[in-house]
């Protein structure tokens, strides 16, 4: 546990350091500037576009942060062979890994977190009152956690930042269509077509189910959906990491 | 009783690039062993397999074949890795961190106990001569200091063993003489060190035995008593033992 | 390798992960597909929106477009000559296909093929209020919406605007409706009341976009309620 702190520790402090959050804070800014901008055009529906638009924006820069970091989390160590010294100290290189992921998630939650705070008093300056804020950052903050245990697997398994990147991309377009995927499956003839497809179904991260953005002006979510929510979403992460750490393990140096 | 064996230790690095696998023989059947108490230094041409052998004691690299022992553990193994001390060939420490950043990490990493954690690090700075830079980021620390920095690291947390790689290659007249008195107080402490180098001259001055390494098999151990006194007995016992193996011919005059 | 604990983790995690997952699709809100999209130009923008996990995000830019067709056209999608409105069913219903909960798309998107214009389709705005009944049936102000345009089918004015009337009170009564119900008073002379809603209108800060027509309609119907009030008036 006390290696995990350290090494969580330290990553988060890098990124601060390296200024992630501040691109990340200046987008959103902007974004949300632009929110403002054309909420104007949007009559009586001004606080739900600055709700949507906001909302959209803090998952989009968060997603992109949080892949952007992810990719050369372990790579980039690698490559400057800091790594060396972390793994010839008592750690074990499951505890090394995860407190680099917490650590890069920390960094990003806090920047979304930020860009919240700012949206929210925007909503209150519009007079929005209604609920749900809180579980639709939430998941945004879920998606954004499995997209980066799934980028942080696909930079070990592939040794390339652009190649894991693109992966990444891949998985996170295919995790809006799962539903469809598994449709397209129970139409498929070819028992092979039909196995290929659930497989890349299951494996992408379900987005699609996890949006509760898309689903707030329904106020259709309930306790027992986010407590769903919330054990899938960390058994995806835990899943990626578990096999990042197995393709970790046998890493020489 | 060693603090230190390498029995029968084969390691065999295969690259893979289109299908064709290459093997390259880093050591082969290495035995090597480190007593507790004494400077053991290992000599060797480039790529004459000192970094692979520490690799290995370090757990960073596995053997193919034979038999790792260190302080009393096969290895890999993590909770060893609590008792030694290393410093690699260069310092692969954290830019990003101050000084004392680095060493509070590397302290708790090697589980120093939290209380007086930060005592051992300023100690430790003072130490090293780095107490007016520790807050300053590694980017902005000189060669040297980054070197000094790395073996604090390294003793931080008070190691039975104490492994440096190349520790003096690089550095200034001054800075190797520090070394040089470092080693020797580590001696005076009884700890163990296991240290590579090619530079015959410092090796003689420190070590109570060595190891010349030659294409990965230890071609000779010598003992401070067949080189003290004996001016060139260890160059010519060197140049006798090795082959050059990085494909570079002699200078022809 | 050196344990195979992380693979004996990965599946543990993938097993509760996959029955999470199911767990969770049958509890997710289902939103139509986006074959049930109307087929409008904007097809390729929503789908690529929506794809990327932007649906209420693509559902406010068709909202915007909307408004925009309302107010004078969409450059991209010209309506056939001689029917001012053509598109407003299709791009109503673009809208509240994207989000099924955009209340005040229906709302509006009713407003304006019920009441809006010289061309008026009550049956088109009553399909897409029971549309939106079917996701929400508690929905108040689309029961109104539908007995009100029922009323004006029977040409039974007065109890059309007796049911608008009674909806002003929701929080989420559009504009539009608002303006649609200034202009029938106006049309039957009761002066006070439009005024009244164009006064409304303009005091909300929230309708900056409306404040300029609100001033010229105030203006005009002042001017109407005084000619009503002279002896000449009077006597018509």
């Amino acid at each position: 546990m006390g290696a995990i702190l350290a090494v969580f520790d330290y990553t988060l402090r890098e990124h601060v350091r390296r200024r992630a959050w501040l691109s990340t804070a200046l987008f959103g800014l902007v974004l949300i500037a632009g929110g403002l901008v054309t909420s104007v055009l949007a009559a009586d529906q001004r606080a739900r576009m600055m709700l949507d638009l906001g909302l959209a924006a803090i998952e989009a820069i968060g997603l992109v942060t949080a892949v952007f970091l992810t990719v050369g989390l372990v790579l980039s160590e690698i490559e400057s062979r800091a790594v060396f010294l972390i793994l010839t100290h008592p750690v074990p290189r499951w505890q090394y890994l995860f407190g680099r992921w917490l650590g890069t998630l920390a960094a990003v939650a806090l920047g979304m977190a930020g860009m919240a705070l700012l949206h929210l008093a925007l909503l209150a300056a519009l007079g929005w009152s209604a609920g749900g804020y809180g579980l639709a950052w939430s998941c945004s903050l879920g998606s954004v956690a499995m997209m980066s245990a799934l980028s942080l697997l696909l930079s070990l398994a592939l040794t390339s930042e652009a190649a894991a990147m693109a992966f990444a991309g891949f998985f996170w377009l295919l995790g809006h269509f799962t539903a469809e995927m598994s449709f397209v499956a129970d139409r498929s003839g070819s028992p092979f077509l039909r196995g290929l497809i659930l497989v890349f179904a299951r494996a992408a991260p379900d987005f699609a189910r996890l949006d509760y953005r898309d689903a707030l002006h329904g106020g259709a979510a309930g306790g027992a959906w986010a407590a769903w929510a919330a054990v899938y979403a960390l058994a995806y992460c835990a899943a990626c990491l578990a096999l990042a750490v197995q393709l970790f393990e046998q890493k020489e140096f | 009783m060693n603090a230190l064996s390498l029995r029968g230790v084969r390691k065999v690095y295969r690259r893979s690039h289109l299908g064709r696998v290459t093997e390259t023989v880093g050591l082969d059947a290495l035995d090597v062993e480190v007593r507790r108490g004494e400077v053991f230094g290992l000599l060797g041409l480039n790529g004459s397999g000192k970094t692979t052998t520490i690799k290995l004691v370090m757990g960073l690299h596995l053997p193919t074949d034979g038999a790792v022992e260190v302080l009393g553990r096969p290895v890999p193994d993590v909770e060893v890795l609590a008792r030694i001390g290393y410093t690699p060939e260069s310092a692969y420490l954290n830019r990003a961190l101050t000084g004392r950043e680095n060493l509070r990490l590397f302290a708790a990493l090697s589980r120093v106990p939290a209380r007086g954690r930060e005592t051992r690090v300023a100690e430790m700075l003072e130490r090293v001569g780095l107490s007016r830079a520790m807050d300053k980021r590694l980017s902005e620390y000189s060669k040297g200091m980054l070197q000094r920095a790395s073996l604090a690291q390294a003793l931080i947390h008070d190691p039975e063993l104490v492994i440096l790689d190349e520790p003096v290659t690089g550095l200034d007249p001054l800075a190797i003489k520090e070394v040089r008195t470092l080693i020797l107080w580590l001696k005076e402490r009884g700890k163990t060190v296991l240290f590579s180098s090619h530079d015959i001259s410092e090796v003689e001055r420190v070590c109570d035995r060595i190891g010349i390494l030659s294409a990965g098999r230890l071609a000779k151990t010598m003992t401070q008593d067949e080189w003290r006194g004996r001016p060139d007995a260890l160059e010519d016992a060197f140049a006798a033992s090795v082959a050059r193996t990085d494909g570079v011919g002699e200078i022809k005059l | 390798m050196r344990t195979t604990a992380p693979l004996a983790a990965f599946v543990l995690a993938a097993g509760i992960a996959l029955a999470a997952g199911g767990r969770l699709a049958s509890l997710s809100p289902r939103l139509p597909p986006l074959s049930d999209l109307p087929d409008t130009p904007y097809i390729g923008q929503d789908a690529a929106l929506a794809a990327a996990g932007f649906r209420a995000a693509a559902a406010d830019v068709a909202w915007i477009q909307l408004l925009e067709y309302a107010a004078g056209g969409l450059p991209r999608w010209p309506n056939p000559p001689g029917r001012p409105y053509a598109h407003a069913e299709a791009l109503s219903r673009r809208v509240v296909r994207l989000d099924p909960y955009f209340h005040g798309a229906y709302l509006y998107g009713a407003g304006l093929l019920g009441w809006f214009g010289a061309e008026k389709h009550p049956d088109q705005a009553v399909a897409l209020l029971q549309e939106g009944l079917r996701r929400d049936p508690g929905q108040r102000l689309y029961s109104l919406y539908i007995v009100a345009l029922a009323y004006q089918k029977k040409g039974d004015v007065s109890r059309e605007i007796a049911i608008l009337e009674s909806a002003l009170d929701d929080p989420r009564t559009p504009t539009l409706m608002k303006e649609i119900l200034a202009n029938l008073f106006k049309s039957r002379r009761e002066y006070a009341k439009a005024l009244a809603l164009w006064r409304a209108i303009l005091d909300d800060p929230a309708q900056a976009s409306q404040h300029s027509r609100a001033r010229g309609q105030i203006r005009e119907i002042t001017a109407l309620e005084r000619a009503a009030a002279s002896p000449a008036g009077r006597r018509q």
